[in-house]
Formats: structure tokens, sequence, C-alpha cells
């Protein structure tokens, strides 16, 4: 074979070779110009959701304070442990390494992972709420090691209620943000928002404005640098109307007397809420960083029901409060005058139906004055069967007892005072007469919350002028207070009669001062007017037969309502004490809150709680045959 | 030996391409490792090693050389051989011999000798065509150092062999029929040789090539990032030493087998135009080296030691725009390594050896 075919063959598969490089980087330089020119745009971005993080700083709620200036609810630094799935290259051990390192079950995490699978990667997996120091250290620690580098350690605003569960039905709590509240307060999963009582109705004021920080992380998520940083806003503080002394007077009297109930203190000039209590009540703080399963299962299920918030949503038999309303009522009427005396012979029939007073022998001729301060059954019969059900219905209104109170609390219920009209439009019956004596004396079909006692108090108190009850006194968002704006009172204003006012009070001071039954209710010189009653539990025959065959307690309630001082009050109240029979352990109650504010007022020490006292025994003179058996 | 007036046939434009790129790569190193580290050191040094090996493997007329190539080509049997008792292990393959200070990897060498090696048995051949025993024996002397790299193992550096002997063979005459029929052989063998002949990491790298998406913090993430890396920068880049892909890790060995997502990162469509053509003007230097080798020895010594080099710089720059499976095969010239960089600088060495000494007798 010749030379030249050898050259020949060479050059042309050289050439070959030649095209086919050329070609070969042809195909790559057009590889290249399709990613970094066609497809720029979306890599860009790809490299940006890489390397950058938007990381929200959680703003912290606005601080709390009470009407003196002491703080109620405050914030406090917890830390919150995440994984953050985005870079996780085996989920299973991070799961494994975590749960080890902190302690908590394995099957916990996973469970919590598992439940959040299907959010966007990019979005931390809460894992650990408010974890210890030594759980935080140890996480640390091993991210830095890239043991767990997609585990994040947050530092969120967490709230905490110093005073642990005082006044935890009216603060209320938070919790994380539901799909509904996520619309209604504008704010993103995770978001902790307030659900109950003054956390949840002013949750706008407190709640602040989360901030953003823009950071680059690089691959194994460490932040690099901040590119950009918008600091949270924190929420406005709020000063409530509670006064901590009052609040606090009342809730360790309660505890140390070992009783359930509910106590409302008014301003009856404004509606201000001094004191608004309920008891059993629950710990706040176990909410701040999300309830565990058990805690809120106890919660719910335990029989004494302490989240419900009894000054709101309990509703009694007033019993012989009730009284002040019928009082009020026939005065007003002009049905009689104060002095219009009624003989009380131990009872009286009435539609052939013989009802008892309390006191077996009868009070004989007495007076308004001396019928309230006596808590005369006779003369309630004989007045309210002169004013009839709707008359009593129309007072009970007038002076706030029925329906609600417009209290800026979530979930108030009505207080039922009957009227025929309310009894058709419910059973499809007449009223019958007869069931207005019972009604007359606060018995019968008549339920009614702590808060609207309250205000029928204060209506009294103040002469006509039926108040709404409310919390918040002024809010700051840092340029100094600012009272919060009032809305007009829906309730037309009406006055009272000054013998109607002048009448009631003195028989409310004879009540307390005089031989009344609300003697432990007395202040040595601050002229407390009140009145006690009873709500039954069970009827008195019931109780016969229950006796010894439950468990259930059997006794009755007690109320104490009260005004102070008789004349131009500053204060109007209620205490209420389940089981506390008659009234006298409430009153006892509403004494060391009364000394309370006055001392705090005079700036002197505050009263120390008097060691429990035994309760008197039921003073029972008649043997129960009515309805009205236990009604003092 | 060195002659004065061969000093005046050396291809300067070919070192200058070198120089050029060789120094491209070491500012992305710079870049990638954050300053001037060990790595960064590590590289120079085998600059400096290399260019020494270049002008060794200059100094001696190739024929010489060529004429010792079975001496050579035992030293790197046993070398190869050695390696794979007495090799140190890293990252599950023994591929270095460990020389304290540093480690050498034989089989980098691998493929200068086995060119040196073919080029001598095909090249010296009297007959014009090539035949079917020279063909066998050519086969044989592949599959030795091949077998020997594949079992560290070290696939990827195995295969940079095969472009040797097809490019050897094909311009020596390989009959055309054979290559059909090798084309059409591979094509029927890729199946069974994907469920038979390659490990469970090969074939995942494999499956995910074709689909990333399946696993993309495994296998497909390299691949995925690759994209991004390169996506992301642009006509103009990111700027020196602005990239965020590699500078923050996500790409990994952003210094060793994903260089050029580096340098496509940082200085967008423009380097990367500019680093192909150094490329493509390197090679087709050296191709111009084998059209003008004064014998069939030197021509296809060039083009044996070119083919490998090719085929590297091809299948690397494919794979970092993630459109071929990651292979731990580095990019020659700019990528960190000291053994792959002293190695091709010795086989650009041999090159200009070939075209230096084209009218030499």
């Amino acid at each position: 074979m010749a030379i030249g075919e050898d050259k020949w063959r060479l050059t042309t598969r050289l050439n070959v070779l030649r095209v086919s490089v050329a070609v070969a980087f042809g195909l790559l330089a057009c590889g290249f110009w399709f990613y970094q020119v066609v497809q720029h745009a979306k890599f860009k971005e790809m490299a940006e959701n890489n390397h950058q993080r938007t990381l929200t700083l959680r703003a912290p709620r606005g601080i709390i304070f009470d009407r003196t200036g002491r703080l109620l609810v405050e914030n406090r630094n917890s830390f919150n442990i995440s994984i953050v799935r985005e870079h996780t290259k085996d989920l299973d051990r991070t799961i494994r390494v975590l749960a080890a390192v902190t302690g908590v079950e394995e099957k916990i995490v996973r469970e919590v992972v598992d439940r959040h699978r299907r959010e966007p990667s990019y979005r931390p997996i809460l894992v650990v709420q408010d974890a210890t120091l030594a759980q935080v250290a140890s996480v640390t620690a091993r991210r830095l090691d890239f043991e767990l580098p997609d585990v994040i350690v947050q530092e969120v605003p967490t709230r905490r209620y110093p005073d642990q569960e005082m006044a935890a039905h009216l603060i209320g709590y938070v919790g994380e943000a539901s799909e509904d509240q996520m619309q209604s307060d504008r704010v993103t999963t995770g978001s902790l928002v307030g659900q109950f009582g003054v956390e949840r109705v002013y949750n706008k004021l407190l709640m602040g404005e989360d901030g953003a920080k823009r950071v680059v992380v690089n691959s194994v998520g460490r932040e690099i640098r901040t590119l950009e940083e918008i600091p949270p806003v924190q929420g406005r503080r709020v000063q409530l109307t509670i006064d901590y002394a009052m609040q606090k007077a009342a809730e360790d009297a309660f505890r140390a007397y070992g009783y359930f109930g509910s106590a409302v203190v008014l301003d009856p000039k404004t509606g201000e809420v001094l004191t608004l209590t309920s008891l059993p009540a629950f710990d706040p703080n176990d909410f701040a960083t999300g309830i565990d399963r058990t805690t809120w299962n106890a919660l719910n299920t335990d029989k004494l029901r302490p989240l419900q918030n009894r000054a709101i949503q309990g509703r009694y038999q007033p019993g012989s409060t009730f009284k002040i309303v019928v009082a009020t009522a026939a005065l007003e009427e002009g049905l009689i005058t104060p002095e219009r005396q009624i003989y009380c012979p131990g009872g009286g029939t009435f539609y052939g139906r013989f009802f008892a007073c309390h006191l077996a022998g009868g009070h004989g001729y007495v007076d308004l004055r001396h019928a309230i301060e006596k808590s005369c059954n006779t003369y309630f019969y004989t007045v309210g069967n002169m004013l009839g059900v709707d008359k009593m219905y129309k007072w009970s209104e007038k002076l706030g007892l029925a329906l609600k109170s417009g209290i800026d609390l979530p979930n108030e219920q009505e207080s039922i005072v009957p009227s025929t009209e309310w009894k058709l439009k419910r059973t499809g019956e007449r009223w019958y007469p007869g069931e207005t004596i019972s009604v007359a004396i606060g018995q019968g079909q008549l339920t009614v919350t702590p808060i609207s006692m309250a205000v029928m108090m204060a209506t009294v108190a103040n002469g006509g002028t039926r108040v709404v009850p409310r919390l918040v006194k002024a809010h700051d968002e840092g340029k100094g207070w600012e009272p919060v704006k009032v809305p007009p009172s829906p309730f037309a204003p009406f006055l009272l009669k000054p013998e109607t006012i002048a009448a009631v009070h003195d028989g409310l001071w004879l009540a307390v001062n005089g031989a009344g039954t609300a003697g432990r209710g007395r202040v040595a010189g601050r002229d407390v007017a009140g009145k006690t009653g009873t709500a039954q539990v069970i009827s008195n025959q019931g109780k016969e037969r229950a006796r010894g065959k439950t468990d259930r307690d059997l006794r009755d309630h007690g109320w104490f309502v009260f005004m102070v001082p008789k004349d131009n009050p500053e204060l109007a109240g209620v205490v209420f004490s389940e089981h506390g029979e008659h009234g006298y352990f409430s009153a006892t109650v509403a004494k060391h809150v009364i000394e309370t504010y006055f001392a705090q007022k005079d700036g002197l020490p505050l009263p120390v709680l008097p060691p429990p006292v035994p309760v008197a025994p039921p003073v029972r003179t008649v043997a129960a045959t009515g309805p009205a058996g236990g009604t003092h | 030996m060195f002659e004065r007036r061969l000093y005046h046939h050396i291809d300067w434009a070919l070192i200058g391409a070198v120089v050029a790129i060789c120094a491209i790569g070491l500012a992305m190193i710079y870049s990638t490792t954050g300053g001037a580290g060990p790595v960064y050191w590590t590289q120079v040094y085998a600059l400096g090693i290399g260019a020494m090996a270049l002008v060794l493997c200059l100094t001696f007329d190739y024929r010489s050389l060529a004429d010792k190539s079975l001496f050579f080509y035992l030293a790197m049997m046993i070398a190869l051989v050695g390696v794979l008792f007495f090799g140190a292990v890293r990252g599950g393959s023994r591929r270095w011999i460990d020389l304290g200070s540093f480690n050498l990897q034989p089989s980098e060498f691998a493929k200068a000798t086995l060119a040196l090696m073919l080029a001598k048995m095909l090249g010296e051949e009297r007959r014009a065509a090539l035949t079917n025993t020279d063909l066998a024996l050519a086969v044989v002397l592949t599959a030795l150092p091949f077998l020997a790299i594949a079992r560290q193992p070290d696939l990827g550096t195995a295969v940079t062999l095969l472009p040797i002997l097809l490019v050897v063979a094909f311009v020596a005459g390989l009959p055309m029929r054979y290559l059909y029929t090798l084309v059409l052989l591979a094509v029927l063998a890729a199946p069974i040789a994907y469920k038979f002949g390659l490990r469970d990491y090969q074939r995942e790298r494999i499956s995910t090539f074709l689909d990333p998406a399946q696993d993309p913090r495994g296998a497909g993430y390299q691949q995925i990032q690759a994209r991004i890396t390169v996506g992301s920068g642009g006509v103009w880049g990111k700027g020196y030493m602005q990239g965020t892909q590699g500078q923050l890790r996500f790409l990994p060995v952003a210094h060793n087998d994903f260089i050029f997502s580096v340098l496509a990162e940082e200085q967008g469509l423009v380097g990367v135009l500019v680093a192909l053509g150094l490329y493509l003007f390197v090679i087709f230097r050296a191709l111009d080296a084998a059209r003008l080798a004064k014998d069939r020895l030197g021509a296809y010594l060039v083009l044996g030691v070119l083919s490998s080099f090719t085929f590297q710089v091809v299948y690397n720059i494919t794979m970092s725009a993630g459109l071929a499976p990651v292979k731990g095969l580095t990019l020659p010239l700019m990528s960190y390594g000291g053994s792959s960089m002293i190695a091709t600088l010795a086989g650009f060495g041999l090159i200009l050896n070939v075209r230096m000494r084209r009218f030499t007798n």
C-alpha cells in the first residue's frame, strides 16, 4: 500500500476527529446558552431559594397592667426547636438523633413530623416548644458539629403570667391561630393569637406586627449574613380596669376557705370592672407555649369545669337578692310607699296555696326597709303578687339583671328572668299567677349570672344608670396612655326616685349593719349595704330523698350582693360561692375585698385575711314545705 | 537530545493556551476554597512539578522514549497492581501511593504511558493496514491497566483509557465495519451491562441522571445543584468570588469535579465561552501537531494523549452543566488534583515534543 494512501487516510480520519470535537464543543456551548440565557430566570430563583431564607421575627405581645400600673402579663423569651427539612438528607436519622439529644420520645417526634409532612419543606416543623436550656445547649452543640444541620433553635417571645391562676378567666390565654383566626386576625400559620378573655377580645391591640429577617445561609443551613431586617413591632401596652389588690383579695379569700365561685366588683359610676374572678381557675402559662394534650383533656373533663368563666357563664337562681329588684320595681311603679307595712304571720296564702316565710313565727308588721333587712318572704310574696311577673321582668331588664351585661368578654350567657311572653315562647304554656309568688323571692325559673347581678347592683347604687361593664381602661402604642373610647351606653338612662334609692339603700344597709342576715359583710365605718341570697342546688324534698345516696355536694349556693358606701357608692358587686350556703361566706369574701379597697385608697397596709370561721349551720326554723323553704 | 534549533519549533501558542487554562483553574480554586489555603498551594506546587514534567517529556526525543515504552508500560502495571495491595484508601477505594508529604495517583499516569505504548506498537508497524493480530494485542494492552484501575475501584479513570485505544486504532486504519459492530454491540449490551455489570451506586447515578427529581436530596442532588449553579450565572456571571452555589457549598467538591460549574456561575456564559474556546484551541492545535508529525509514531502518540484529554474535558464540562451522570472525573488543567495536573502537563510535553521534532531525522 502506498504511503500517499496512508497519509490520505490519516488526514481524513483526523478531519473526522476535528469535526467531532467541534460539534461536541458546539453542543456544549448550546447547552450552556440554554441554561444560562434561556432558563436563567428560573435557575436564578432556585439559587436564591437555595441560599436565602426569610425568617419571621415574632412580635412580642403587649404588656398588660392593672389600673394601678401593676404588671399582670409580660413576655419572656422561650426557645423553640424545629426541623427544617429543606436540606435534610436523612430525615429518619435527624428524628432519631434529635429525640435522643432532647430526651423527647422518638415516637412523639415522628408523629409531629408526620403531621406536617405535606407542608413546604422550608417551613420549620416545631418539635420542642419552650425547650429547656439543657435541650437548647445539646442541640446547638450538635448543630455546630454538623450532626443536626437541619435542626434550628429559635428564640421567640412567649407570654408569661406571673400570678399564674389569678384572673385567668378575664385575662385569658393565647394559642396557635386556627384557620378562621388566620383570616380574621390576618396572621400566618404558627402565629399565637389570643384565644380567651382579654387576650382574645383585645387581640388586635395586644398583637404586635411580626418582623422579618432575610438572611443568607450556606448549604448546611448556617446563617452567613443578614440581607435585610424588618424589626418586629411590639403590641400595645394595655391597662385593665382591674385592681390587682382587690382581685387578689377576692381569690385569696375563696382559696383560704376552700370555696369555688365567682366575684365581680364594679365601679358603679363607670362600669369599670375592678374585680372579676371565677374559681376554680387554670394556669394560662400552660397555654403560653402550646398546651399539652393531657393538661387540656384534664381541664376539659374536670367536673368542676375550671375553664368555665362562672362570672359570665355560670347561671344560678338569685334567691333573696332578687328582692332588691322587686322592691325597686314596686316603689318605681308606685304600688307601694317605703312606709307601707305588711303583716307577716310566718307565711301567706296565694292562689289557694300556702307559701312559708323562713321565720316560722313571722316578722309581724314590716315596712320595706325592714323587709329587706330581714329578708321577709311574706312581704315580697305580697308585693310581687301586686307587681305581676311582667313588671318584675321589665325592671330586671332596666336594672340590668336580665339578658346580657354586654361586658367585653366572649361567650357571655344571658341571664334569664321569666315573663309571660318568655314562658309562652319557651313552653307554649301560659303563666300561672302562682308562679309569680316564687319568682318574687328569686326562685323558680330564674337564673342569672354574677356579672348581671353586679350590673343590677351598680344600677341600684348609682340611681338608675345601667352601665356596661368593661375591662380595658387605656392602651399605649408608645406615645403615652390613650384612654379607651367608651361607646355610649345602649341603654336608655332613667332616674330612680330619690325615695326609692333612699329606701332600698337603707334596707340593704340594715341587712348588713342591723339585724339582717349579712352581718359578716360589715366593715366598721364604711356603711356597707348588701344582701345575701341562696340558690338552691336541689329542692328541699329532693335533698331529703338524696341524703346519703349521692356524693354530689347538695349544699346550696350562697350570694352576697353589695354596694359601699351606702350613700354615693364607690363599689357595687357580687360574691357567689358554690355550696357556700346562704351567703355568709360570700359576705366574708366581700368584706375582705372592701377592706382591701379602702386600705389601698387610704394608703394603709392591706388587710390580712382572718382565719376561717366555720360557717353557721343553716337557720331552719320551718319544716320544708314549700319552694320557698330555704330562702333568706 | 535538546538542540538549540528545536527551541524555535516549540509551539508557544499551545503552551500559552495551556497556561491560560491553568491560570483560570487556579483562580477558580482560589475562589471556591476561600483564598490561598492548602488546596490552593498544593495546586501551585503541582503546577510547578507539572512544568518540570513537561520539560522532561519535551527534552528526550519521543522516538527514544517510544523505544522504552515497554519498560514504562511494565513499570506502570507494577504500580497499578501494587496500589491495589499497598495503596492508601480514601473514600472506599485504593488509588493512591502514599509518598509522605503527598499522594501519587498512578492511574493518572497510565494514560500517557498507554498512549506511548500503543503508538509504538501500531505506529512502527510496517504494514499500512491494521491487522486483527495488532488489534487484539492493542486491546489486551489496554485491557490490563483498565482492569487494574477498575478494580480500585475507579471506573471513571479506567474509562478514560478507552478513547486512547479507540482513537489510535481509528487513525491506524481500524476497518469501519468493526466500528459499526462496536457501536451496535454497545447499544445492545447497554441494558445487560446496566443490569449485571454495574454496582448499585453506579446504577443509581445513571437512573437519577435520567430523572434527578426522583431523589433530589440524594444522588440527584449534585446534578440539580450543578444546573442551578450554571443557570443562575447568566450571561455575565455573579462576579469573581460572588457565586452563592459554590461559595456556600450547595455544590459539593466545587474546586474539583465541578470547577467548571463555578466558573459558569461566577463568570457567566462569557467565561464559559472563553474557557471552551481555550480548550478547543488547545485540542485543534494538538490535532495540528498530529497532522504535521513526521511519522506515524508521532501522530499516534499525539492522538493517544489528546483523545484521553479531550474525552475527559468534554465529559466533565457536560457533567458540570448537569447534562451527564455525575462521575468522579476531573477537568484536566483546571480541577484541583496534583497527579492529574502533573500527568496532563507531561502529556502535553509529549505533544509538544512530536511537533517540535517534525523536521528532525
